[in-house]
């Protein structure tokens, strides 16, 4: 099956010589990811910084991280997991049919020696983004890079490790896990946590209609969401908590306006490779947190009668 | 008030030489007492009476395990579930007024609050988390705080911190101690951990270290050996109350027996303790040859008298694999095509993880089964080797009442090497083992041996001053036939905190940690260094000790030369 | 038998895992009514969405949209159910034995991780019939899924035994990382079918594109389709095995495993 063979952003630094980057453009979306972890930092075991390292793009579009790019791979969009399982056994010496690989954009060559660049990596990493895995595939599309970097460690160092969104989208995902065991779409109403993507993730319970109330905290599904996703949240009771006034706020019901973590309220953040780091604000706020006001909202409704139902006897 | 009287138990407190003795034990604000006048009193006749159990290695926080906890949602459907509840006021008494017992899950990687909840239900009230890597401590600490009921300590990994190790190859043992010190604060833990020196900095590259007197990949002198001999003088000069805590390097190995033996005269006299020790006693030349090697590992063993060591006792079922031997993790994926996690910490450590089953039809298996139970027999002295599964290597803490009944009884243990295949029972010397544990010898492996290496001298006792916790077990076994599944009650801290097998209040814990002796000024030249490693600022990196739920500081005093 | 009439939509997701015959076999309808269900967080009373009629026996007929009833059928041993409506999700999921059959559509995780016994979906399905639930290293273990309209993604996900056929179209990831057993697919699929398989048969009735590392290997009837093919005729499920009518192109793959299974697609004489 696979796995997840990963590291810290500083292993990256001191030791990668092959840089992938997939489905991502971290030119504009992680503006600091080059400068400060991946390609012009003069690692430990990489003194020679950018000339030791070789960093290919693959992507469906020339975006302007193509300038930071030794090689660009430009794959037709859809064909990521095409191109992944190709190389997972390319890598192995296994035959590929050249039509069928072809489809992906590139030519049988092409993945041959990008299947031997991998391998011929002295520590090698790919780096995966929204453009893998929000794509048609999703959850397979990111199984896919994890299983090719878990099989290149038969023949080298490789790690990988998906680039991550805004909003301390890692910290959710750590402390879901400790707390619950599962790293999102957790679903608690029978007491204890259960987790089934698809049935309990968010976009999926908004589209089907399967909520009678939302709260919304630190997300704007309003400005992402498909439209029946939407339609529900202007249907349902919506709680917003965010320090602006977003999309959603105009369909909810209430906004409460909290403090801006990281600016004005403390907390910690986990970093795309997990490390934990403080936040210390930096200026005051007239607005409460959002821990303050999710504590006072949860102390107003277990003061009400019958709130916690009976412990069910499983 | 927070008075208790425990009358008519029969009571074992070997650290105070009392053996199955019916006597009072009186609690008064959360230490035990010579004598109480008023409060509640339990009538414990007919029932027997242990200092709460204290798990000297365990994996239960931190970013290793969490990883861990990502890869197994099918064993998180098959596990035990808590539910969210206010628990009632313990029968109209004073004391805890409903506390709200949390939602969680159990089974092989429990969630924060089910830890707490298993181990307390279990009789345990100590725990010491095993490995903890500087740069995601934070994270370790916060999962600790949401681990309610039980105390805790934990050991920072140092064997492959290529800072440390630098120094070491280059012969500057004194500065490493201070970077050490300052490491170890900069943290907030309790002692030092050594996980396959020299192995895991090798693993950064694809390769190990398996030979303990040829050089590190990528050191041109230092080896494996030294870095043992290195660390293990560094504890001892810092005076820290528990010893170098030592993964020994091949663990898993067919024949690391050869490894083991030579890692302890490594270590010259000095004191350490070796964890998990049945995943380092293997004999046989491969897969196909491999057998018991419990023999000749107690032999040696027996004869380095500063040494402790925990026993990581394999149990049929399920678990899950999580060391920061990387390299041993690749080998078991590629052995077993299960799930592989890995995850390198810049500078530091590594973590592997394979969620694996122990099978009793496995030759290699049984073999492994056995091991822990022959070491546990073979070491006449109880007060040196302890009760331990390497959580959640070897088996789930919670099925330690299981370990507990294997090694009292006999029958129950060749009964279970009967059905073991052929092959296996041809390998290994578990049948010939008549020794059945006392009461008094499980009290001291479960939790006044443990106690006493750790060096937390409040546990791991009934003696006037020691913290009340106290776990009381029926005379006979209940349901399933484990003398130490169901404690009638778990008193922490002087609070009853679980009542005929469910936890009926819920405190927090306290976190031991040690602040050790070294100068000050070696931040500066720790800080050039960090920063060219490192990927963060270096005003982020210490733990604030704020972040610490209930800290409880031993801060030690330089040691006399 | 006993009659589950819907008579109140359940507002969010009922689940109800209590509607299968190993729990009312031998209850009373008074005791049957009571049996919980679980609306959300609020645990319920079966009779306050159905109308229950009739007493305990191995027989249970489900009438109304039951499209958001969750679990009907869980674990099943024996006994049979019939839903003359939709299903929710999960319908006969970890189902050892019995039979279940819907007249109307299922949803998602359709006899997901089964051992044995047989669902049979007149209508179409969602995802992940016969599937592992997420992190599960197999999905259905034996047991027989019949479709007779379309699925959608991942039908047959890490299968190890047993047989599914689908009368309709299925999207991507059909019989992905299986395992064994068998995969009819009636009406095409999608992309990426068989990705990753280890071992096991999917048959296609048509053309379907098929990743790099599959590889076309010959053109034949193979003797267990003949066979096969009688046992889904049995079943309501005409499966073309005549070298009369033409032949089928084997494909062997996953060579990115590497696997050893196979995509047989029917390929009509003349083509």
């Amino acid at each position: 099956m696979g796995g997840k063979i990963t590291c810290t952003l500083g292993e990256v630094k001191n030791r990668a010589d092959v840089i992938v980057y997939w489905g991502g453009n971290p030119a504009e979306c992680h503006p600091r990811h080059f400068t400060k972890y991946t390609l012009t930092q003069k690692g430990k075991f990489v003194p020679e910084g950018r000339k030791g390292r070789t960093m290919v793009l693959v992507d469906i579009r020339e975006t302007p991280s193509a300038k930071a790019a030794d090689i660009v791979l430009q794959i037709r969009p859809g064909a990521d997991f095409e191109m992944a399982t190709s190389l997972r056994a390319l890598i192995k010496g296994h035959r590929v049919d050249r039509e069928a690989a072809e489809q992906t954009g590139l030519t049988l060559e092409q993945l041959q020696e990008f299947a031997g660049r991998l391998k011929g990596a002295r520590f090698g990493v790919i780096f995966f983004g929204m453009g893998l895995s929000m794509t048609r595939g999703k959850h397979m599309n990111s199984g896919a890079i994890l299983t090719l970097a878990a099989e290149l460690n038969a023949f080298t160092k490789f790690v990988c490790m998906p680039m991550r969104g805004h909003g301390n989208v890692t910290g959710a995902d750590v402390v879901l896990r400790w707390t619950t065991g599962y790293p999102f779409g957790v679903n608690l109403s029978r007491g204890f946590p259960r987790f089934n993507p698809g049935e309990f993730s968010t976009v999926d319970l908004l589209v089907r209609g399967d909520t009678d109330a939302a709260l919304v905290l630190g997300a704007d599904p309003g400005a992402t969401m498909p439209e029946p996703a939407i339609e529900h949240l202007a249907r349902i009771p919506t709680i917003v908590l965010d320090p602006k006034v977003t999309h959603t706020s105009h369909l909810a019901r209430v906004h409460i306006t909290t403090a801006a973590t990281g600016i004005s309220a403390p907390g910690t953040v986990y970093r795309m490779d997990e490390i934990p780091l403080p936040l210390r604000p930096a200026l005051a706020s007239p607005y409460p947190t959002d821990e303050e006001v999710i504590r006072r909202i949860r102390q107003a409704v277990t003061a009400q009668p019958a709130w916690v139902p009976a412990p069910q006897r499983a | 008030m927070n008075t208790l009287r425990i009358t008519g138990g029969t009571v074992y407190d070997p650290a105070n030489g009392i053996d199955g003795i019916v006597r009072d034990v009186c609690i008064a604000d959360g230490q035990i007492v010579a004598d109480v006048e008023a409060g509640r009193t339990i009538n414990a006749s007919g029932l027997i009476v242990f200092p709460g159990g204290v798990d000297v290695h365990t994996h239960v926080a931190g970013g290793a395990l969490n990883f861990a906890r990502g890869l197994v949602p099918e064993l998180h459907r098959a596990a035990r579930t808590f539910q969210h509840g206010a628990m009632p006021p313990a029968g109209g008494r004073a004391g805890a007024a409903g506390s709200l017992r949390r939602a969680g899950l159990g089974g092989v990687t429990p969630t924060t609050f089910a830890t707490g909840y298993l181990y307390a239900g279990m009789g345990w009230t100590t725990v010491n988390e095993a490995a903890v890597p500087i740069l995601t401590a934070k994270h370790t600490h916060e999962e600790l705080h949401d681990t309610p009921i039980v105390d805790k300590s934990c050991l920072l990994l140092m064997a492959n911190n290529e800072i440390v190790l630098d120094l070491l190859e280059a012969g500057e043992v004194e500065r490493a101690q201070q970077v050490v010190g300052w490491l170890m604060w900069a943290a907030k833990v309790y002692g030092i951990k050594a996980v396959n020196p020299g192995g895991v900095a090798a693993w950064k590259w694809g390769r190990n270290a398996r030979a303990l007197h040829e050089p590190v990949e990528g050191y041109r002198r230092l080896t494996p050996a030294q870095i043992i001999a290195g660390l293990a003088g560094i504890v001892d000069q810092l005076d820290l109350p528990h010893p170098l805590h030592l993964h020994c390097n091949n663990l898993g190995i067919p024949g690391n027996v050869a490894t083991t033996v030579e890692t302890m005269q490594v270590l010259e006299g000095r004191r350490a303790h070796l964890a998990h020790l049945q995943f380092h006693a293997y004999d046989g030349e491969g897969w196909d040859s491999m057998r018991s090697g419990a023999v000749a590992v107690a032999e040696a063993f027996k004869a380095h008298p500063q040494l402790t060591a925990d026993a990581g006792a394999v149990l049929f079922g399920d678990a899950v694999t999580i060391t920061a031997d990387g390299p041993w993790q690749h080998l078991l994926y590629q052995l077993t095509g299960r799930k592989w996690g890995n995850l390198d910490v810049e500078n530091e450590t590594g973590c592997g993880i394979v969620p694996y089953v122990y099978k009793d039809r496995s030759v290699v298996n049984a073999v492994q089964w056995a091991v822990g139970l022959e070491l546990l027999l073979l070491v006449d002295d109880p007060w040196r080797i302890f009760l331990t599964t390497d959580h959640p290597n070897g088996g789930c803490f919670w099925r330690y009442p299981e370990i507990v009944q294997l090694l009292m009884d006999v029958e129950a243990r060749r009964a279970q090497i009967r059905k073991l295949p052929p092959a296996a029972q041809q390998r290994i010397m578990l049948g010939d083992l008549d020794r059945e544990y006392t009461l008094s010898e499980i009290a001291i492996i479960t939790s006044a041996g443990p106690a006493r290496a750790l060096g937390l001298p409040q546990k791991g006792h009934l003696g006037v001053g020691a913290d009340a916790d106290v776990t009381i077990y029926p005379a006979k076994p209940d349901r399933d036939g484990c003398l130490f599944s169901y404690p009638r009650y778990v008193i922490k801290g002087g609070a009853i905190v679980v009542e005929e097998g469910d936890v009926v209040a819920v405190s927090d814990g306290r976190e031991f940690v040690v602040r050790p002796v070294y100068d000050d000024g070696i931040e500066d030249y720790i800080r050039p260094l960090f920063e060219q490693v490192y990927t963060m600022s270096f005003e982020n990196y210490p733990v604030e000790i704020g972040r610490l739920r209930r800290p409880a500081l031993m801060t030690l005093a330089a040691k006399r030369r | 038998m006993i009659t589950l009439t819907l008579v109140e939509q359940p507002a969010v997701p009922l689940e109800a895992e209590v509607v299968r015959p190993d729990v009312v076999a031998g209850l009373s309808a008074e005791a049957i009514r009571a049996l919980p269900v679980f609306l959300g967080r609020r645990q319920r009373r079966l009779d306050d969405f159905f109308r229950v009629e009739g007493d305990g026996g191995d027989e249970i007929e489900v009438r109304g949209d039951a499209g958001r009833v969750k679990w009907i059928g869980r674990g099943m041993t024996r006994g049979r159910i019939v839903v003359r409506g939709n299903a929710g999700m999960h319908l006969g999921a970890h189902m050892a034995g019995g039979a279940i059959e819907v007249l109307g559509d299922a949803s998602d995780w359709v006899g997901a991780e089964m051992s044995g016994g047989l669902i049979r979906v007149q209508g179409s399905v969602g995802g992940q019939a016969g599937a592992a639930y997420r992190g599960s290293a197999s999905g259905m273990r034996d047991g027989t899924i019949l479709i007779g309209g379309s699925a959608g993604l991942e039908v047959g996900m890490r299968m190890k035994r047993g047989t599914i056929v689908v009368a309709g179209r299925v999207r991507d990831f059909a019989g992905l990382q299986m395992k064994g057993g068998t995969l009819v697919l009636g009406g095409g699929a999608e992309l990426r079918t068989g990705a990753w398989m280890l071992r096991g048969t999917i048959i296609s009735l048509h053309p379907i594109p098929l990743l790099p590392t599959f590889a076309y290997a010959c053109r034949y009837v193979p003797t267990f389709v003949r066979l096969y093919a009688r046992h889904l005729q049995a079943l309501g499920f005409g499966l073309p095995a005549d070298e009369a009518d033409g032949a089928y192109r084997r494909y062997t793959g996953d060579s990115s495993v590497p696997g050893r299974g196979e995509i047989l697609v029917w390929s009509p004489r003349g083509d």
